[in-house]
């Protein structure tokens, strides 16, 4: 048994945890009705009927895993190495979405200094050219710095995937349809 | 109208609908064409190591939406696209798998057992015959079986079963697939519990958003898109990203052989073969008609079947199965498609998605809007025609095409694909997440929405690497309003009784049965445990 | 909401006449952001999408469509009134969003955060049942839920349930409110014989011409264009009306000049039969119904105060 993981039992009891966690604190204090509700004379099903299954599910299942399913072989594993990677991706596409969002206003902004009458970037959402700028520098962004991590070394590789990348999705998305809009123009 | 009058309809909708264009005077509608181009497409993601048809029908939906637009016009294209998508897929998976031993979906597995061996052995196009003539039989099978029970379960379903009755059949499917997918209960129960919670955020009867902890993103739920792609093709791209990472500097695979010998399929090969099609693509069908019972059991039960009946029978000097016989691939094939066209069953007769396809088609009904899959659908309505009857029978049609085009040129084009290999997937898989991530937001246009996408793919990678199944959260999530829903409507419906669960004899068998089947399989890893 | 109907007919000559000048002297800066507070697919959300399309063509105006659900457009209104108030975002919505579902939501929002552009119009709201029920007439219902037979009535929001049960305490019969999301939903209900009678917003129109469902009263003040015998609410005893109106609006504080472009050329379209958006309305809801400006203002803001007093019958 020397070791064996015991990711089955950590995982139960989160689990446990996690469902008392909803049933008795959040549930409650987060819904407006309760379990049932008095409504025209009746008692009706409220809103925290149905979360307080779905806990009841998580605590059925932790309990389960932690106690029939304690001891079966081969129990996985989480390796810091995982836990670092995944992070590592996560952040780079944090990144490249805070590019996306804010390189068009920004440039817009730039522009403007050289300008006598103002744009705005959220009227210009529309305009070719504009409206690509955001999704094109963080799509490609993104993209090859993914593949860089992954394949251990910036190589001239990943930043062509980057940019053929974006030039395709735009191609894709943004110029066949006049209703789509890319990221990130519906939030501005 | 009667039945006839109906089948009629959906194969007119098929093929009389817009025009996309015509050769000597005959018109090619668009839907046909769509059909077609889903099929090829499936093909060519099925081939490529990384991608399964999942993915390509959760990238094609937007565009396919933006397309043919919110109407129930865009209905039989977009749907028809996505099975063709499903089918191609299917055959596809199998092509990388017997030249290079990388199973291109997750399905094609077993395949690499008898398919490699026989590549190695110089016999690699006759593998990918073997493979593509029982993978079409098998799928063909699968549909006439849809076509025939689907529609009369559904009469069953709407027949008998109140809303009671209902609510009980939900609770039923939620647990046989926590119980089923995966090799543990308890985290197909976690599983599905933190898909109904996923879902149960921000919704709700009440005008307060419950569980938004007050904050205005979480005030509309999360979209069904983000859950579903989060989860299911996000979580997905970081673990392959995370193998390949590990994977990183190692040796590309291995050249094919030279190829010699005959190479074609005779009527004695298939006559030796048909009784393992058989076979399989009876236990495909079987397995695939119960929800979340997924392609890959099918298989594997399929091959070891088959592997049983064909040690008693082959001849002495005859390869066994795993060392390259065309008998191996024939039982893996058959019997992993046969799953897909069954798949279907429960998703028209009753509502309940089994797999990751099915998924898609849902929630590419529930965008356009117009058709909702479940019994309803099956209503002869006599006087005025039933729209959503129409689409089912269309629906219909565009399988039995999309099998046409199978057998006829589907054997040509899969053969050719052996290049995708070539594509590495370090460079494939960022701009697959890129591709979904936009998807997401031209359909959502709002940035929260890519958050949440994000966080479900995390969620999604965290539950593949602790071995708990994405896909019972994502058919929870489905399914979870549906359930509350009819739950409240089951409870007003019957006075305000608050054991309608337990006052009604179906009902109640339906929640005793749930009961069993987590009891059932809770207790048994117990048994083999150490 | 009783006299609605009357002051749309004064309304709409109004608008037809005064309005349309304006459209020239307005254009939006930029595209609009038009949010729409139904499912997609639905005749309503097909409704806002032929509106913007036809005002595209005739105008130039640049729409961007956006499906914004849930909350019986409380979720929409939320969204929208932190949006620039330029003419550059609208919404549409029912009546009921700025009325009921505001009121009850009691988020800290009344009508006058948002600024109401104009009505298109209104729907055919009925007490529709199956005919497998074998009833013909309210009376008939009223008769079989005396007999002690269970009635289940199928509504599609919190307003409706609240109608639904005043009409049964009206009528001194006991009625289960079964509550569903979006009238199919209804009609599905219905017809699969899981209810047996519920409110049904022109829906029931075909399946009500063929003999499959029957009308049994109308759901508003006046009859029903279908079936103008059927009794009407104020006929079985209750004060409200249980009718949607189809509205467009803004964020609070929008300039007058871009409110009442927007609104007469909604208006224009709409009420031209011609148009593909026309051909719907005049079909699926009973003809146009363009009401704007002042009136517009006050019957929003009646709705919105006559959410107490239905609350308050229908506790009792």
């Amino acid at each position: 048994m020397q070791g064996q993981s015991r990711s089955n039992l950590y995982l139960g009891l989160l689990c446990v945890a996690f469902a008392l966690l909803l049933i008795f604190i959040w549930i409650p204090l987060d819904t407006k009705t309760g379990i049932v509700e008095k409504a025209r004379g009746k008692f009706v099903i409220g809103d925290a009927l149905a979360p307080t299954v779905a806990a009841g599910f998580i605590l059925l299942g932790g309990l389960v895993v932690s106690v029939f399913e304690r001891k079966v072989a081969d129990q996985p594993t989480i390796s810091r190495t995982q836990v670092k990677f995944v992070a590592s991706l996560t952040a780079l596409v944090i990144v490249g979405l805070a590019i996306m969002r804010f390189v068009g206003p920004a440039a817009v902004e730039i522009a403007n200094l050289f300008r006598a009458e103002p744009m705005e970037y959220r009227l210009l959402r529309a305009t070719p050219g504009w409206k690509h700028i955001g999704f094109f520098l963080g799509g490609a962004i993104m993209v090859a710095g993914l593949v860089s991590v992954v394949e251990r070394k910036l190589t001239r590789r990943a930043v062509l995937t980057g940019i053929i990348t974006a030039v395709v999705l735009i191609a894709v998305f943004d110029l066949p349809f006049e209703d789509l809009l890319l990221p990130p123009n519906g939030d501005v | 109208m009667d039945i006839l009058g109906y089948i009629w309809l959906g194969v007119q909708a098929v093929f009389l609908g817009p025009e996309a264009f015509s050769i000597l005077g005959m018109s090619i509608s668009i839907t046909v064409m769509m059909v077609l181009s889903g099929f090829l497409f499936g093909i060519v993601v099925g081939a490529t190591p990384g991608l399964a048809g999942p993915f390509a029908m959760a990238i094609s939906l937007p565009i396919l939406i933006s397309v043919f637009g919110y109407s129930p016009d865009a209905l039989l294209p977009v749907l028809g696209f996505l099975i063709g998508i499903m089918k191609g897929a299917t055959i596809g998976g199998a092509v990388p798998a017997i030249l290079f031993n990388t199973p291109g979906t997750p399905d094609a597995f077993m395949t690499t057992l008898d398919g490699f061996p026989m590549a190695q052995k110089g016999q690699a196009k006759k593998a990918l015959r073997v493979a593509h003539f029982s993978s079409a039989s098998g799928d063909t099978f699968s549909d006439i079986v849809l076509f025939v029970c689907a529609p009369f379960l559904a009469i069953i379903v709407e027949s008998y079963l109140d809303l009671p009755e209902k609510t009980g059949l939900l609770i039923l499917s939620l647990s046989f697939i926590a119980a089923v997918i995966g090799g543990s209960a308890g985290k197909g129960l976690i599983s599905i519990g933190l898909g109904l919670l996923a879902v149960y955020v921000g919704t709700g009867e009440d005008f307060y958003p419950r569980l938004s902890m007050g904050a205005d993103g979480l005030s509309r739920g999360f979209p069904i898109t983000t859950a579903v792609l989060g989860v299911l093709i996000i979580g997905a791209v970081f673990k392959e990203l995370e193998e390949a990472w590990r994977e990183t500097g190692q040796n590309r695979p291995a050249k094919v052989p030279t190829q010699s010998g005959d190479q074609k399929l005779h009527w004695p090969d298939i006559k030796r073969l048909f009784p393992f099609i058989a076979r399989s693509a009876f236990i495909g069908t079987a397995i695939g008609a119960l929800p979340g019972v997924g392609s890959t059991l099918a298989a594997t039960l399929g091959y070891s079947v088959g592997r049983a009946r064909h040690q008693k029978t082959k001849a002495a000097d005859a390869p066994s199965f795993g060392d390259g016989t065309p008998e191996g691939i024939a039982a893996t094939e058959a019997a992993n498609s046969a799953v897909s066209g069954a798949n279907l069953i429960p998703v028209l007769s009753l509502g309940i998605p089994g797999n990751a396809a099915a998924v898609f088609l849902i929630l590419a009904a529930e965008s356009i809007g117009g058709f909702n899959p479940g019994p309803a659908v099956f209503r002869f309505s006599p006087d005025v025609v039933n729209p959503e009857l129409v689409i089912a029978f269309g629906l219909f049609t565009c399988m039995t095409i999309a099998n046409l085009f199978n057998w006829t040129i589907g054997g040509v084009f899969m053969r050719s694909m052996g290049f995708m290999i070539n594509i590495p997937k370090t460079l494939l898989l960022p701009a697959v997440l890129l591709l979904t991530l936009t998807a997401i937001y031209v359909q959502e246009t709002r940035l929260e929405a890519i958050w949440f996408a994000l966080g479900f793919g995390v969620l999604g990678y965290v539950m593949r690497v602790l071995t708990i199944s994405p896909l019972p959260f994502v058919i929870a999530f489905i399914l979870g309003r549906s359930l509350e829903e009819t739950a409240r409507q089951a409870y007003s419906a019957t006075g305000n009784d608050p054991f309608f669960l337990f006052n009604n004899p179906i009902a109640l068998i339906f929640i005793l049965m749930s009961v069993a089947v987590i009891i059932f399989a809770g207790r048994k890893p117990k048994g083999t445990a150490p | 909401m009783k006299n609605l109907f009357t002051a749309a007919a004064a309304a709409i000559s109004i608008a037809a006449s005064a309005m349309s000048v304006q459209a020239q002297e307005w254009t939006p800066p930029g595209p609009i952001k038009l949010m729409i507070a139904f499912a997609a697919g639905g005749g309503a959300d097909t409704q806002a999408r032929l509106i913007a399309t036809e005002l595209e063509n005739r105008l130039g105006w640049e729409f961007i469509p956006e499906q914004v659900t849930g909350k019986g457009g409380v979720n929409l209104l939320v969204e929208m009134q932190d949006e620039p108030n330029d003419g550059t975002v609208i919404g549409m919505i029912v009546t009921e969003s700025l009325g009921y579902n505001l009121y009850t939501a009691d988020i800290g929002l009344t009508p006058e955060d948002f600024t109401p552009i104009v009505t298109t119009a209104g729907t055919q709201m009925g007490v529709v049942a199956g005919a497998a029920t074998g009833w013909t007439s309210f009376d008939d219902m009223v008769a079989a839920a005396k007999g002690g037979q269970d009635i289940r009535f199928g509504v599609m929001s919190q307003r409706l349930g609240e109608i639904a049960y005043l009409l049964g305490k009206e009528q001194g019969i006991d009625l289960n409110i079964i509550s569903v999301q979006g009238g199919r939903a209804v009609l599905n209900g219905v017809t699969a014989g899981d209810m047996d009678v519920g409110f049904m917003a022109g829906i029931q129109a075909p399946g009500v011409e063929a003999g499959d469902l029957v009308n049994l009263a109308s759901a508003m003040a006046q009859p029903l264009t279908q079936t103008p015998d059927a009794p009407t609410l104020p006929d079985l005893g209750v004060d409200f009306d249980a009718a949607a109106v189809f509205l467009f609006a803004g964020p609070g504080g929008m300039p007058e000049d871009a409110r009442n472009a927007i609104a007469a050329a909604i208006t224009e379209v709409t009420s031209d039969p011609e148009t593909e958006v026309g051909a719907l309305i005049a079909r699926a809801f009973g003809g146009p119904m363009n009401i704007q400006g002042a009136e517009l203002d006050a019957l929003v803001m009646r709705d919105f105060a006559d959410s107490e007093a239905l609350i308050e019958a229908a506790s009792e």
